[in-house]
């Protein structure tokens, strides 16, 4: 086997010295017969006469000898290669549009389906991620046994699931949390999140540098923090002395104990990018676990399964907890019923990133086609311009494997240089779009190929060439040679078989970059759909900005409500103000409230589940700053204070549903479930009804209270010394471009309280186009593949056309002939090339009805069978594949037909 | 002359080379001269099969070649049996032996 190999090598690299030996052998063997006949008395001449007829062939035995070793193969292949590579030199127009196809259409793909897997379908960067799993509980309607969905766990659940529950190595509570961060730079409002303290060991993650928290830290509330990677590197320039180092979080002052590695996350969600800059102990406080917040589903948890526990078996175990904790419930939520879910965590992370995946796959595939498709079409008007020199080639003695190995060979070479070609544009893509991101993104530098769609495209591109290569064989097996070579020079009538391929793949072609392009449409104008809602309130001349009042200095009501009165009464001089308002939520920018509620007088239906509506509470003119048209009352006044009856406006649905009919003026309304002792609220105006959370969700009810009443509203359940109104969003309804106030807004606040950061200080309409920006985003995305996809898609219409206008040369120039004008020849291969496109664009709407279901998800406002899409997308196809085949039609035309009749 | 019947039969040209070795080392004529002549010319062998052969058993380890002076003072490559080469022959010898005896069974019946 050794010997074998080691000589085989020495053979292929000295192929002289083996040609040598072979031939001193044969000379060899010729001398012995020559001695031998010599010796039985034949003359010389005649004895080297016969022994040259015994060895016959010496060319003959040489090769035979060689082709013994393996080496042989080897080496018949690299001179096919060589053949392959000095024809496809030959033909460089047609290697070099084959080769760019395919790398243009590997190459996109891969580089962009890399960057967003990089981007925000990152792994979950903790030890062994299968065994995590997310608790979380259900509340379960008990008069329907419908559970709306999962809901979080609450604080005194955390400890409790923490505590009793059996199947976990570890269990943690998290919550979301932002933070107003000073000591280190500009003030500056931040994401952050609350631990308990058995988290980072359940995540299995240990920190970069110092350490993590302990659970006595967490119980003694320490104020010690763990900051991320991207901040340690943008706000302490990577300061290796980090550690002990004291920064400001709402005022309150806390320790650096420890840096995080650079890809960590936690929570992390699929496929969104906001991300945490630290992480602080949970340490609950006392307010938190008190029984008042016992329906405050604040938080979540991750846990660690024992080796061997099922996630359904976990659940078991964490639903016998749930039972336990409803035992303890106060009596205010005896009605409540909740059910504890155990699932694998990432799937409960990926979950909302899914449809993107889909979508963002289908949508490679149809690329990868379109470009295999070519291709495919690239050589078969190869396979036909060779059909001659195939036949001269066997009626020279070639064997059928012999061409069918040759012809395989150019095809893969061809695909596999075009594969190859398409990594390299897809790594230097990738390397370009990197350097687009902000490089604070975590995990930017582990964005690499996506060795999954690297390996689907290659293994497309090579399939596509073997299909092809294998075409000109099996042509050559059914059309005898001798017809072929009897057909003499005339190539015009030949392979309408491969003329009928080609034109299907071509046809196929036009059908998915069109149902590509009329995704890409339907996107497209559900965006603008999407701009163009009205959101109920005016967004235009509108300046909103968000602060947060610390508690350490903000400790009672008094300081609170003077702030903010200087605040508004301050903002409300400001020249250029129309009016002025507080709003604890900001509508329309995808903030989630629901709160249940009671309407007097108000008969449920039987099996209704309760009803839930958004809450906002405002102070000053918000509603009037808002542009939110008053339709009944009044607005609130700052006689509406803490000591005034309770008032409330609500919108004009909610109105419209619970007193149809009736004049909603003076009815009533309370907070909770009919066993919560709230008070009751009266109403004192209706106002239009806005898009709470984002232009693309449903109104809902909504109940707006004076800031001032919120917390009397919930009459017994608020202990004594709660606050609120601590911050919200400031609404400006200015006479000038709100751009123009920002500064003035913020040497505002400044003048009032120097050290309390203002966030999101921008203009509605920027607040909004934030909003939109994953719809944007979907839609650009989709839009670049559909670009590429119908850019494919004429290359292919256009060699078709050209390919066979060439081929009719010879008859365009009989039509000529016998009077035919240059004007009919061009409509002649337009007609030809419309046909295609037609039959195509047929296809193409078909297939998009049948997909209309996919697209649908990512739709809003807009039906998947839009007529005006549908029919631009299918004209501008139409259009640009005559545009495609104006080219060679313009060729045929120019075509001298005595010229072209007598070159044949 | 007729040249069908001096044709060995397929795939016996490695055992009967092997075998001839045996004996002793040869070069490439003195193969083909002693198989042509212990089969009493009836067998005749080529240069373009047997040097081939040769080849491919050198590579596979059963003969080894190795440049010798003639006693007529020529140069030439012989070639001697080597112990996985012996193997090989037992082994082809046993199954021929086989195949002959099925094949005398078949045109007896």
């Amino acid at each position: 086997m050794l010997r074998s190999l080691v000589a085989g090598v020495r053979a292929l690299i000295h192929p002289s010295e083996r040609n040598a030996q072979i031939e001193e052998e044969l000379r060899s063997f010729f001398a012995a017969s020559v001695e031998d006949k010599l010796r039985c008395g034949v003359s010389l001449e005649n004895a080297e006469r016969e022994a040259r007829a015994e060895i016959g062939s010496r060319e003959m035995v040489r090769h035979n000898v060689w082709s013994a070793g393996w080496e042989s193969a080897v080496d018949s292949f690299v001179r096919e290669l060589c053949v392959t590579a000095r024809q496809l030199r030959k033909s460089p127009g047609f290697a070099v549009t084959a080769i760019l196809t395919l790398a243009f259409g590997i190459g996109a793909t891969t580089a962009i389906f890399s960057i967003m897997e990089g981007v925000l379908l990152r792994p979950l960067p903790f030890l062994q991620p299968r065994q995590l799993v997310a608790l979380s509980d259900v509340l379960v309607n008990t008069k329907t046994g419908h559970a709306p969905g999962e809901i979080g766990v609450t604080a005194r659940e955390i400890l409790a699931y923490e505590r009793y529950s059996h199947a976990f190595v570890g269990l943690g509570g998290y919550q979301r949390s932002r933070y107003a961060l000073t000591g280190a730079g500009a003030p500056e409002e931040i994401n952050a999140a609350r631990l308990t303290a058995s988290v980072f060991p359940v995540l299995g993650v240990s920190p970069l540098m110092g350490r993590v928290f302990t659970q006595q830290e967490d119980s003694d509330r320490a104020q010690v923090t763990m900051i991320s990677y991207a901040m340690w590197r943008s706000r302490f320039s990577g300061d290796p002395k980090i550690l002990g180092r004291k920064i400001e979080l709402d005022r309150k002052t806390y320790e650096i104990i420890g840096v995080m590695p650079r890809g960590f996350e936690f929570p992390l969600v699929q496929g969104q990018l906001n991300q945490n800059e630290l992480w602080t102990p949970m340490s609950f406080t006392t307010d938190e676990l008190s029984t008042g917040n016992s329906a405050s589903w604040c938080c979540a948890m991750v846990g660690r399964l024992r080796p061997g526990v099922t996630p359904e078996k976990a659940q078991q175990d964490a639903e016998r907890v749930a039972q336990e904790i409803m035992r303890d419930y106060p009596a205010f939520m005896s009605s409540m019923h909740i059910s504890a879910i155990v699932r694998p965590l990432a799937e409960d992370s990926v979950a909302q990133a899914r449809p993107l995946i889909h979508t963002l796959f289908l949508a490679v595939v149809v690329v990868l086609f379109i470009a295999c498709a070519n291709l495919a079409g690239l050589l078969l008007v190869r396979v036909i311009r060779r059909r001659r020199e195939i036949a001269v080639r066997l009626a020279l003695g070639a064997s059928g494997a012999a061409v069918l190995r040759q012809s395989l060979v150019e095809t893969l070479a061809l695909s596999l240089a075009g594969g190859l070609i398409g990594l390299g544009l897809a790594t230097l893509a990738i390397r370009i779009g990197i350097s687009f991101l902000p490089e604070t993104l975590p995990r930017v530098e582990s964005i690499r190929l996506d060795w999954h769609v690297v390996l689907f495209a290659l293994g497309t591109a090579l399939l596509t060439g073997l299909l092809c290569g294998m075409v000109p064989a099996l042509a050559a097996a059914r059309t005898g040679m001798n017809e072929t070579l009897k057909d003499g020079g005339r190539t015009g009538s030949a392979g309408s078989a491969h003329a009928r391929l080609r034109s299907a793949l071509v046809v196929a072609e036009i059908a998915v970059a069109l149902m590509l392009l009329i995704a890409s449409g339907l996107l497209l104008l559900s965006f603008e759909k999407l701009r163009e809602v009205h959101l109920g309130f005016r967004t235009d001349h509108m300046l909103t900005a968000n602060y947060n009042l610390p508690q350490e200095q903000y400790a009672t009501q008094a300081a609170i409500d003077a702030f903010n009165n200087a605040l508004l009464s301050k903002l409300r001089a400001l020249p250029g103000v129309q009016a002025v308002g507080i709003t604890s939520v900001l509508p329309a920018t995808g903030n989630i409230r629901n709160s249940s509620f009671l309407a007097d007088g108000y008969v449920e239906p039987k099996g209704a589940s309760m009803n839930l509506a958004w809450p906002s509470q405002v102070m000053g003119n918000y509603i009037q700053a808002a542009g939110i048209p008053l339709l009944q009352g009044r607005e609130f006044t700052p006689a509406d204070d803490a000591k005034a009856p309770l008032v409330a406006i609500v919108n004009e649905k909610l109105a419209q549903h619970f007193w149809p009919g009736q004049d909603p003026l003076g009815k009533r309304l309370r907070w909770g479930l009919p066993e919560t002792p709230t008070l009751w609220i009266t109403v004192v105006g209706v106002i239009g009804d806005i898009k709470q959370m984002s232009a693309d969700a449903p109104t809902q009810y909504q109940i707006y209270q004076p800031g001032s009443q919120y917390l009397a509203s919930f009459g017994k359940l608020v202990p004594p010394g709660s606050l609120s109104a601590q911050g919200g969003s400031i609404v400006l309804r200015t006479a000038l471009p709100p751009d123009s106030m920002m500064e003035s807004l913020r040497a505002t606040v400044r003048s009032i309280d120097p050290q309390l950061p203002l966030t999101k200080v921008h203009s509605m309409d920027e607040a909004l186009s934030q909003t939109v920006a994953p719809h944007r985003f979907n839609a650009v995305l989709i839009t670049s593949f559909a670009a590429a996809a119908v850019l494919l898609a004429l290359m292919g219409i256009y060699s078709v056309i050209a390919f066979s206008a060439a081929m009719r040369t010879q008859e365009m120039a009989i039509r000529m002939a016998l009077g035919a004008q240059r004007v009919d020849i061009v409509r002649l291969v337009l007609i030809s090339g419309a046909k295609l496109a037609v039959i195509g664009v047929l296809i193409g709407l078909a297939g998009a009805a049948a997909a209309s279901s996919l697209v649908r998800s990512f739709l809003f406002q807009v039906s998947p069978f839009d007529p005006g899409v549908l029919a631009l997308a299918a004209i501008a196809v139409l259009a640009l594949a005559l545009l495609a085949s104006a080219l060679p039609a313009r060729r045929a035309a120019a075509v001298d037909p005595i010229e072209a009749l007598r070159g044949e | 002359m007729g040249v069908s019947n001096r044709e060995l039969v397929q795939g016996t040209l490695e055992m009967l080379v092997l075998k001839t070795l045996a004996l002793e080392s040869m070069h490439g004529y003195g193969i083909a001269l002693r198989i042509e002549q212990v089969s009493d010319g009836v067998f005749r062998v080529n240069p373009g099969s047997l040097l081939p052969a040769l080849s491919r058993m050198e590579r596979a380890g059963r003969i080894r070649g190795e440049w010798r002076s003639t006693e007529n003072n020529r140069r030439a490559k012989y070639y001697t049996l080597t112990a996985a080469g012996r193997k090989a022959l037992e082994q082809e010898c046993r199954q021929w032996g086989r195949q002959i005896a099925a094949i005398e069974r078949i045109l007896e019946a």
